[in-house]
């Protein structure tokens, strides 16, 4: 007998011409945290729901509790105690908590209608045992991104779940949430007999919570159950790329009593920002830091006319300027934005390469009567494509086929070759592989240094500090706080949060 | 993957074409008459307008949209042809711009209403089919004008090719080339389809989706009352009832024909040969069993049968053929 509550061995998965797995192996012990990493691609998707039943192995086993099992379904894996909270919430917003928590068995009185009374005491269990202040009638459209994470987890347990998969829990956790989930985190594997298997980007979170770590790298294991510690950052990067991380920084001289280009003054909106004041210098990157839901994203949008400005004035090179839509903003005042929701706002995934790298110039290039063909997009965009080595079969291919990093390679490229004065550019490496996270970060500050100004809003630290030249803080739809960077990353991040937690 | 298949096996139209042949082959031999000139040219007749309002609906399906005021749109500018002409002595071709632009303006309406209430253009066009067909009934008394023009008439019977092809055909075959150039080959047509497959993608990238949708409603006006016209020349007389009540009978064959085509009920994808092959298959099977002499309930429990089928089509389509070009 081990004490291995779920191991996988030898696992190899093929799809068309991709070896997702290869020999692939997985050994969680029980009342364990163990971290799951590698780059986008490196195939830990494809074992989680390999794990989770949606997809079979092509070889290898499979055992939980030292029983060789086979799951054909999500469903059988759930019922055999193994639930996954996904990045998307997987509740019904209109739902009580109550109803969601026993959503799969609610319970019944005589006349076969549902019991509210015993749907609000089997779920108080549950949030009690989590030690939630939650009332289960509560509606979860209702509830804090965080509670309702937390939500999810105790839906998971009335499951009763012995193993939980947990894919990036805390993408949209501020640090206090996030440490209160991993406050919990711990005290489930200690009381309730859980074990964990933790996916995250974050290698922060790694060393702070886990126990093991599994490393994939290209469908393979690069470590497998390592002790977390017997890693450090700097091991386990490099476990992750198969190299040393590179630290990029900016090193620029910008005049910060020049004129601006940019200029946004006592701007209040419909949505809520008040007295908003931001200049931005040629060739400068100007962060925008905050927590998730400090307005960043929502500022840029009201600059680009998606929603109202109520007050204010925005200025370019000290003119009055009006922008009533994004074609506006490209068309007349050449501002492009690259959008942080890359599947839903950046790309067009159903169409293929050529479409998407060009929709910014078709305008542009449209011959009388308004004619374009491909060769006259492709040979605008070529270059651009090509310059960001974004690897894809053809320009036929259609976008969603591709991989993360080169999908948002296709959303830089197609502002690329637009041609735009000022950049918006939003959470730029959100679930992009290391590698292409580097590339990213090499292309924004060569942009910058060919006189593009940048307005970058990132929630990563490291790379706000190594990007930016000048650092502005935004909180609760304000701008609290406005450093320049000196690109020191301790003084720089606790003058931030200083700013934030003022 | 096997690549020695030519890709044009593998797209939905080539199955369709396949379709198209295993039809003509049952009915040439299990009926008489079926490949008479008579009932060729009678085909020939009744598939140019299925073509036509197949792409009426397509155009809106684009956006992700519906236009079930279509045949009311259709026939309303219709009506108002015939009155032109008739009432008011309007010469033919100006009488032709006028209905296209009353079209493009009825198709406005549905577009514009749609864009700015943020309503399901579902609603919006089920709303807008009663209010068309209502007061063009008011207007006309639901009256038919019947004495036009004979030139136009003519035109809607005349023979070509021996006598076995009707000049309408040619119409709608024209209009599918101009609108496949249109998606395939200029800067407003890319515009349409990014709009409809991803409209906040669409807008972020500058483009002005509102408008788009628009154009697609315009455009869909538009055909409807090309639709309109051919009906009108083809049985000789502008009548109310002549698509049914509140054009229903258009209903169907619009649908039918892009979802059969391939064009996804999601929007973001255009098949114009597509619907031009669904049309054709809806036609001959309309025609095959009359000729068989199933009853008129049969043929319409076929066709709802075929929508359905068409409609599970289009689920399994999502899945595997978004790989397939966006212009076909």
């Amino acid at each position: 007998m081990s004490d291995y509550i779920l191991e996988l061995n030898n696992i190899t998965k093929n799809f068309p011409g991709v070896k997702a797995l290869d020999n692939a192996n997985f050994r969680l012990k029980k009342k364990s945290i163990h971290a799951l990493l590698g780059e986008n691609g490196a195939g830990k998707s494809t074992l989680i729901k390999i794990i989770t039943g949606v997809y079979n192995q092509n070889e290898g086993k499979l055992f939980l509790n030292n029983q060789e099992k086979s799951f054909s379904s999500p469903n059988e894996a759930m019922n055999a105690g193994i639930s996954v909270v996904h990045q998307e919430r997987n509740l019904i917003r209109r739902f009580s908590v109550g109803e969601n928590l026993m959503l799969t068995n609610l319970p019944k009185n005589n006349l076969g209608l549902i019991d509210y009374n015993t749907v609000a005491k089997e779920s108080k269990k549950w949030l009690d045992i989590m030690e939630l202040d939650i009332d289960p009638n509560t509606i979860v459209s209702d509830l804090t991104v965080a509670k309702m994470q937390l939500c999810e987890i105790a839906k998971a347990l009335s499951l009763e779940s012995k193993i939980l998969l947990l894919d990036e829990p805390t993408s949209s956790l501020s640090p206090q949430d996030t440490k209160n989930l991993f406050a919990l985190l711990k005290r489930l594997v200690a009381e309730q007999d859980v074990s964990i298997v933790f996916v995250s980007h974050k290698l922060e979170e790694v060393f702070e919570i886990c126990d093991e770590v599994t490393v994939l790298r290209d469908g393979k294991n690069a470590c497998e159950s390592e002790q977390i510690t017997n890693l450090n950052r700097q091991k386990l990067v490099k476990l992750m790329i198969g190299r040393d991380e590179q630290i990029i920084k900016s090193k620029k001289n910008i005049d910060f009593t020049d004129e601006s280009l940019l200029d946004l003054q006592s701007i209040n909106t419909d949505l809520g920002h008040k007295n908003v004041n931001l200049n931005l210098k040629k060739g400068e990157i100007l962060g925008l830091y905050g927590l998730v839901g400090a307005g960043r994203t929502e500022l840029i949008k009201c600059v680009l006319g998606l929603d109202k400005i109520n007050s204010g004035q925005i200025l370019l090179n000290n003119k009055e300027i009006k922008i009533k839509s994004p074609k506006d903003a490209l068309e007349k005042y050449k501002i492009g934005y690259i959008s942080e929701d890359r599947k839903k706002e950046g790309l067009i995934l159903m169409h293929d390469v050529l479409s998407n790298a060009g929709i910014t110039v078709w305008s542009n290039l449209k011959k009388i009567l308004s004619f374009l063909n491909d060769s006259i997009v492709y040979n605008k965009v070529d270059p651009y494509v090509k310059q960001l080595e974004v690897k894809t079969p053809s320009y036929q291919q259609i976008v969603s086929n591709l991989s993360g990093g080169n999908q948002q390679k296709i959303s830089v490229a197609k502002w690329l070759a637009s041609g735009t004065d000022i950049l918006f550019i939003d959470e730029p490496t959100v679930g992009i592989d290391i590698k292409t996270k580097s590339y990213l970060h090499e292309l924004i500050i060569e942009l910058s240094l060919k006189g593009t100004s940048i307005i970058l809003i990132t929630s990563d630290m490291p790379e706000m500090i190594s990007l930016a030249d000048r650092i502005i803080t935004m909180k609760d739809f304000k701008i609290v706080g406005e450093t320049i960077n000196n690109h020191n990353y301790e003084e720089m991040s606790s003058s931030i949060m200083g700013n934030i937690h003022e | 993957m096997n690549n020695k298949i030519p890709n044009f096996v593998k797209t939905n139209q080539f199955g369709l074409l396949i379709l198209v042949i295993v039809f003509i082959c049952i009915f040439s031999f299990s009926t008489d008459g079926f490949t008479s000139r008579f009932n060729i040219y009678a085909l020939s007749r009744v598939v140019a307008l299925d073509i036509m309002i197949g792409l009426a609906m397509m155009v809106v399906i684009l956006t992700g949209g519906l236009n079930l005021s279509l045949g009311a749109l259709g026939v309303s500018a219709a009506m108002f042809g015939g009155w032109c002409m008739e009432s008011m002595g309007i010469p033919i071709s100006i009488t032709i711009i006028l209905v296209l632009a009353f079209g493009s303006f009825l198709g406005w309406i549905n577009g514009f209403v749609t864009v700015r209430t943020g309503v399901h253009s579902f609603i919006v066009t089920l709303a807008t089919m009663s209010i068309y067909f209502g007061f063009m009934t008011l207007l006309t008394e639901a009256e038919a004008f019947r004495k036009l023009p004979e030139a136009f008439t003519d035109f809607g019977s005349l023979k070509l090719f021996n006598k076995y092809i009707s000049p309408l055909l040619i119409i709608s075959v024209l209009t599918c080339f101009v609108l496949y150039y249109i998606f395939k080959y200029t800067d407003i047509g890319r515009k349409l389809i990014a709009a409809g497959a991803n409209p906040d993608a669409a807008e972020l990238s500058g483009i002005s989706v509102d408008r788009m949708f628009i154009y697609c409603h315009m455009l869909s006006g538009f055909l409807a009352a090309l639709a309109g016209i051919m009906l009108t020349a083809r049985i000789g007389a502008a009548i109310p009832s002549m698509a049914g009540h509140l054009g229903f009978d258009w209903l169907l064959p619009a649908f039918l024909a892009p979802v059969l085509g391939g064009t996804l009920l999601s929007g973001g994808k255009v098949t114009v040969f597509g619907t031009m092959l669904g049309a054709i298959l809806v036609t001959l099977i309309n025609n095959g069993l009359y000729l068989i002499d199933v009853g008129e309930f049969w043929v319409r429990f076929f066709l709802g049968i075929i929508l359905l089928g068409a409609v599970l089509l289009d689920r399994a389509r999502e899945y595997f053929t978004v790989k397939n070009s966006i212009v076909s």
